[in-house]
């Protein structure tokens, strides 16, 4: 079976994600722009990051066989540094319509303070100025309502709902965000938060139409197999495959394929892992290993 | 037809009518009034309109064409994607000196791959060389092969404008990381006595690690036959690696009255031959030396790599 997990933060993870994801049938995947656990303090930070997105990281990715794509923005942590922001503001509109970026992320409310309501709103016009979807990330406190608010905020700048993906939804906001005409997509945490069952659940009660299913990987703890575990969950609590390709692979291929910039040829058209070529000299293959039989030893899900 | 209207051409035939239309209306635009912002969004934004792995059609008349613009100028191995660019920077070039440099320097700054091939292989088309050459040097400390073959082979910037000493740097990484000499335009033209001394110490060193060179290694010492030079050819001339006789056999039909290589006539009477007769030139043997280069310089064979 094939995976496309839409939101996981892979500068944070080693290469044996990597092989694990590519085992498991992780064809493609979305690398949202967010903090790296601490705040930035110049601006340049934030041109470097972007630049490892669409660079050494995508390289990296396609090392595994794995196809690569992003999102760029300023996430609302951030966006409460007044000067810092300006400078992010400036430097998004060279990256926003770049190969392999399909839409502007993951941006949205925190701590919902009047500074991340004034840079969501800039990037949801941005985002409807260069015509790119929306990754938006819901507060992890208050959720309900700065949920609420988020969608009001976007309606507001003139923004389509069927291009906006809002993430880390729960039981409490997903209804208000399908019935308004977004996409929804749930985070699977491996311990708190949301976890496989509860998904299961919800599936059952709104069907499969516009969810989506993502890992959320990052620094902390968390798991890039997110996405084919909770399909083989899925799978024994009785949901169709029909329901589990559609929020595992195809409904986030069609939210963000909106862009123009993803289609399931990338990967289905792929020439094989070249293991000897280099990014700017480097190789992430050492003393002659082999591609193949790094990933073997990797193969959890079959 | 002025050169844009040429690449507008070229870029025709393999391109949607769509994107077509859209990077002609584009130019148009950003010439009426140009804004740095919708400019960035073309630019990168040519990734939404053509076709990312969309190759150029192009015609036996082309390489002139192109050529009687711009000396030495080539699209050869573009795809869409660079050719689309490359006209946006045609337009970004008639904007004011400060502008034009801001901007050049920011999208280069913030560049994927492509976008900087892009902006490389249009610095012969560009203004105001003199100010671009730090940033075409940049291009070349890329260990990114596209990256650095953007700036260095088929590109007439760096004959035009580099100094003795970053022409020299170029051609010897070039030699280093495998890419082919003949394809550096003024490769011959630029040859001077320092670049040729570093070439014949980077043949030592190659040849003490029981390694050997690409042939055209020899190209730059055509007006330089030193005494160094006239020994390592004594050297040569018995080699049975790919190019390195017939290097010989072009050094010596370029250098009659060399008295330094007059031993050596005897030993490749045929090669010269054919040199005389216009069938062995050194494109030719970068040509042929291409084909092979890789095994050639794979490990494994390192023992029959003895001169």
């Amino acid at each position: 079976m094939k995976f496309f997990d839409s939101h996981v933060h892979m500068v944070s993870r080693t290469t044996d994600d990597y092989q694990r994801m590519a085992a498991a049938g992780t064809v493609a995947l979305i690398e949202p722009s967010f903090w790296q656990g601490q705040p930035r303090t110049e601006v340049g930070s934030f041109k470097d990051y972007f630049n490892t997105l669409i660079g050494f990281e995508r390289f990296r990715a396609s090392q595994f066989g794995i196809k690569h794509y992003c999102t760029i923005g300023l996430n609302p942590k951030e966006a409460n540094n007044e000067k810092l922001a300006d400078g992010v503001m400036e430097l998004l509109p060279l990256y926003i319509c770049k190969e392999g970026v399909v839409g502007i992320g993951e941006i949205g409310f925190d701590d919902q303070t009047k500074l991340e309501e004034k840079y969501l709103r800039i990037q949801a016009r941005m985002a409807v100025e260069a015509d790119l979807p929306i990754q938006i990330h819901t507060p992890h406190r208050d959720k309900k309502a700065g949920t609420k608010r988020t969608m009001d905020v976007l309606e507001d700048t003139g923004c389509d709902p069927a291009r906006v993906i809002i993430d880390h939804n729960n039981e409490e906001s997903v209804k208000e965000v399908l019935d308004r005409g977004y996409w929804a997509a749930f985070t699977i945490y491996p311990h708190t938060k949301l976890g496989n069952e509860r998904l299961v659940e919800i599936l059952r009660e709104y069907g499969g139409e516009r969810i989506i299913v993502d890992s959320a990987a990052d620094w902390g703890i968390s798991d890039a197999l997110a996405v084919p575990k909770t399909a083989a969950v899925l799978k024994e609590n009785g949901t169709t495959m029909e329901t589990i390709e559609r929020v595992t692979y195809g409904n986030p291929l069609e939210a963000y394929g909106q862009s123009g910039q993803v289609s399931e040829s990338d990967w289905e058209d792929a020439e094989g892992v070249d293991p000897s070529a280099l990014f700017a000299g480097n190789t992430l293959f050492r003393g002659g290993q082999d591609v193949e039989e790094a990933m073997a030893q990797y193969k959890v899900i079959t | 037809m002025t050169l844009e209207e040429k690449l507008l051409e070229i870029l025709r035939r393999s391109a949607s009518p769509e994107a077509m239309e859209w990077l002609v209306k584009e130019c148009a635009a950003q010439r009426a009034d140009f804004v740095q912002r919708s400019f960035y969004y073309a630019f990168s934004g040519v990734s939404r309109r053509f076709d990312k792995k969309g190759a150029l059609q192009l015609r036996d008349g082309d390489a002139d064409d192109l050529s009687a613009e711009v000396t030495g100028f080539t699209v050869e191995a573009w795809d869409q994607f660079r050719l689309g660019r490359v006209v946006l920077l045609l337009v970004l070039a008639e904007q004011d000196e400060e502008i034009f440099i801001e901007t050049l320097e920011k999208l280069l700054g913030t560049a994927d791959l492509r976008e900087q091939a892009a902006i490389y292989s249009a610095l012969p088309l560009l203004p105001r060389g003199e100010k671009l050459v730090e940033l075409a040097q940049d291009g070349l400390r890329s260990n990114i092969v596209d990256v650095f073959d953007s700036v260095a082979l088929g590109n007439a910037f760096p004959a035009e404008h580099f100094s003795d000493e970053a022409w020299n740097q170029m051609v010897l990484k070039a030699l280093f990381i495998s890419r082919p000499l003949y394809k550096i335009i003024g490769i011959d033209a630029r040859a001077n006595l320092k670049l040729v001394e570093s070439m014949s110490d980077l043949a030592h060193e190659r040849w003490a690690a029981g390694r050997w060179v690409s042939p055209e290694l020899w190209r730059s010492c055509q007006n330089f036959i030193t005494d160094q030079i006239g020994e390592d050819l004594q050297r040569l001339i018995d080699s049975e690696q790919p190019g390195q006789r017939e290097a010989v056999a072009l050094l010596i039909a370029e250098n009659e009255q060399e008295g330094r290589l007059a031993g050596l006539q005897g030993k490749v009477p045929a090669l010269i031959e054919e040199v005389k007769a216009g069938n062995l030139t050194w494109d030719q043997v970068g040509r042929d030396f291409g084909k092979d280069c890789f095994s050639v310089f794979d490990d494994k064979q390192s023992d029959k790599n003895k001169t």
